[in-house]
């Protein structure tokens, strides 16, 4: 029997009841929820694994990561050149070099296939991540953006760039993506709460003292960058399994912005940030689009506004940068909102 | 040789852009830390001006060149005061992302209340004629882009060395609370710093309009992307850093255009960002950065 800590017993608390709002908000979906409401849920909660994944580099390490929506592509383009049939493939990619349109793999195997790829390449992109601190470490994420969006663009013979690579199975639905993204609530918990976690939000506040007690940064930095990693991986394996068709576009700026908006609305220190931040946004900006076609609302006839829900997505990160930096949450996370400490 | 000179003035006038744009980058993070993404909107403001200019029918090449180098200083200046004041003494990182927040906002603005679509600016097409000088062919306006950053660079130089206010800024970047101390009003600085961005921004913005020819709420994200890089690979927050790392990058650009075999054309990009990744693993802080040790109090 493993004896838990303190923060642990209340982190897995906390992991509970976010579990009960996502079941919840998924269930309340699956029976009220029209085809596109479905759909709007679920591309909400891939976005939820895609801010986990996040927060486990950037709320523990505190280090700016903009390369998040590259590893999501690599873990969705992965699996789906492994689990499309080949004779789909042949259309598509019908130059697709080292045999790559002559086999099909099933669902599951696919889906390991593309996290150990994504493990292996998070993990080899770490190493040097990992020693760089602040912006520097911010820009090499950004280079590891462009350079993969521009594989992704220039090797049409595998991903078909802009294109739509089409013909993945549908393997997922609404339950599935509730389930994995109970399991990465739980998982993002645990590790903040585990010895590296507490060791590597330690370093974050103070990376000298912490070296100095004898932390061992570089290591818990990697561990921290591959296990986001892999949860990216996952969210992409999951757009994928549920849309059918992907393309490179889905994988840059506008979605790293977007996913960065949620995490820091929420409090990128926090778990329980990360869900409020992503599901806030979700359906906020879902009510902009609205009010972007220009509607009738209370019998006054607006104009159409593209672009309301850009403006609306950037002043919410202005916002909460010079209103409460550390967002919403700040260092709470859920269960603390009911429980008094009482130490 | 001819081809070797060629190529060379090439990369010197990518680079003198790229100066250009990371000076200005350079000079606000110095003093605040700010990473300011919106930079590259400051140039859209200008490219705007612009438009506003053709479709009140001023055609006057003085007129549009300096409404929208005053343009530019104006929104420069604006920002500051609207959306840079809350964070002034926040982390670098809590700088960066409202600047991408701001950045955000405007082109949005821009695709709502302007058009999502580019639109064509006419009134500087005159600034670029072919050049030959010995066999070498030249644009104009590379000529202009790369005297005008000279310029630019030697009068920055001046204003830091010989004004008051310019040393205010230079010891603003060292230590603030002590500028402060000695009795120059914070708000001033800072100001003036922006201001000097601002103008950088609409001296680049010429050039980019005169080159492309349209303007579109897009138009600085790519160059400034490219500035931000040459900052942090010169030295994040010193300003021969930030000219060093244009050049760099100018030339780095040039020698992947010429050297790539034509196959892999759509990989320019990629391979710059990744020498510039590498160049930061290897200088963490930048080439021209000073040492510094974590933990040391600055």
């Amino acid at each position: 029997m493993i004896r838990l800590s303190q923060s642990q017993r209340s982190g897995l608390v906390g992991a509970a009841l976010l579990a009960a709002v996502l079941v919840v908000i998924g269930v309340a979906t699956l029976y009220f929820g029209s085809r596109y409401q479905i759909r709007l849920v679920y591309s909400a909660y891939v976005n939820l694994i895609v801010v986990l994944g996040l927060q486990v580099f950037m709320g523990n390490a505190r280090i700016t990561n903009l390369s998040h929506s590259a590893f999501m592509g690599i873990g969705a383009y992965a699996a789906a050149l492994c689990v499309t049939p080949e004779n789909i493939k042949k259309i598509s990619l019908p130059a697709a070099p080292w045999g790559l349109a002559d086999f099909s793999l099933d669902p599951v195997l696919s889906a390991a296939i593309a996290i150990v790829i994504t493990a292996v390449l998070a993990f080899l992109l770490g190493l040097f991540i990992v020693r760089l601190t602040s912006i520097g470490a911010t820009i090499v994420t950004l280079a590891v953006l462009v350079i993969v969006h521009a594989v992704f663009l220039y090797r049409t013979d595998i991903f078909k760039g802009n294109q739509a690579f089409f013909g993945i199975p549908q393997v997922f639905d609404l339950g599935w993506v509730v389930g994995i993204a109970i399991l990465a609530v739980v998982v993002c918990r645990l590790f903040r709460e585990s010895r590296w976690g507490i060791q590597l939000r330690a370093s974050a506040d103070d990376e000298v003292g912490a070296a100095a007690m004898g932390v061992q940064i570089y290591k818990l930095r990697l561990i921290a960058w591959v296990l986001g990693a892999v949860i990216l991986a996952v969210a992409g394996i999951c757009y994928a399994y549920f849309l059918g068709t992907i393309s490179a576009r889905p994988f840059y700026f506008n979605h790293v912005f977007l996913t960065l908006a949620m995490l820091i609305l929420g409090g990128m220190r926090t778990v329980t940030g990360a869900v409020l931040g992503t599901f806030l946004i979700s359906f906020g900006l879902e009510g902009v689009r609205y009010l972007e076609t220009g509607p009738v609302l209370l019998g006054i006839d607006l104009p159409e506004a593209l672009g309301l829900s850009g403006i609306a997505l950037g002043a919410v990160i202005v916002l909460t940068m010079a209103l409460r930096p550390t967002g919403i949450m700040g260092n709470r996370e859920i269960e603390t909102l009911f429980v008094r400490k009482t130490f | 040789m001819e081809y070797v000179i060629q190529q060379g003035l090439n990369a010197l006038s990518f680079g003198a852009e790229y100066a250009l744009l990371a000076l200005g980058l350079a000079i606000v993070f110095s003093i605040m830390g700010l990473v300011n993404f919106a930079h590259g909107e400051i140039i859209a403001v200008g490219g705007y001006t612009m438009v506003a200019f053709a479709a009140l029918a001023i055609g006057n090449p003085v007129i549009v060149m300096a409404g929208a180098v005053i343009a530019a200083m104006l929104a420069s200046l604006t920002l500051e005061r609207v959306a840079f004041r809350p964070v002034r003494k926040a982390d670098p990182t809590t700088g960066l992302l409202t600047a991408f927040g701001v950045s955000i906002v405007l082109q949005n603005v821009f695709l709502m209340f302007v058009s999502p679509r580019p639109i064509a600016v006419t009134s500087l097409y005159f600034l670029d004629w072919p050049i030959e000088i010995a066999g070498i062919r030249l644009a104009s306006l590379q000529v202009f882009e790369t005297l005008t950053t000279i310029v630019v660079i030697v009068a920055l130089m001046l204003f830091l060395r010989r004004t008051v206010l310019g040393l205010a800024v230079r010891a603003a970047s060292l230590d603030f609370e002590m500028v402060r101390l000695t009795g120059i009003k914070a708000n001033r600085v800072f100001a003036m710093a922006f201001l000097i961005s601002g103008l950088l921004a609409g001296l680049a913005c010429i050039f980019i309009m005169a080159r492309r020819g349209s303007v579109d709420p897009h138009l600085g994200f790519d160059p400034v992307l490219k500035a931000f890089v040459a900052c942090v690979v010169g030295g994040f927050g010193s300003l021969p850093g930030a000219v060093l790392g244009g050049f760099l990058l100018g030339a780095v650009e040039v020698a992947m255009l010429v050297m790539l075999p034509q196959s892999l054309g759509g990989m320019t990009d990629a391979f710059v960002f990744m020498i510039v990744a590498l160049i930061l693993i290897w200088r963490p802080d930048g080439i021209l950065s000073p040492a510094i040790e974590k933990g040391d109090k600055l």
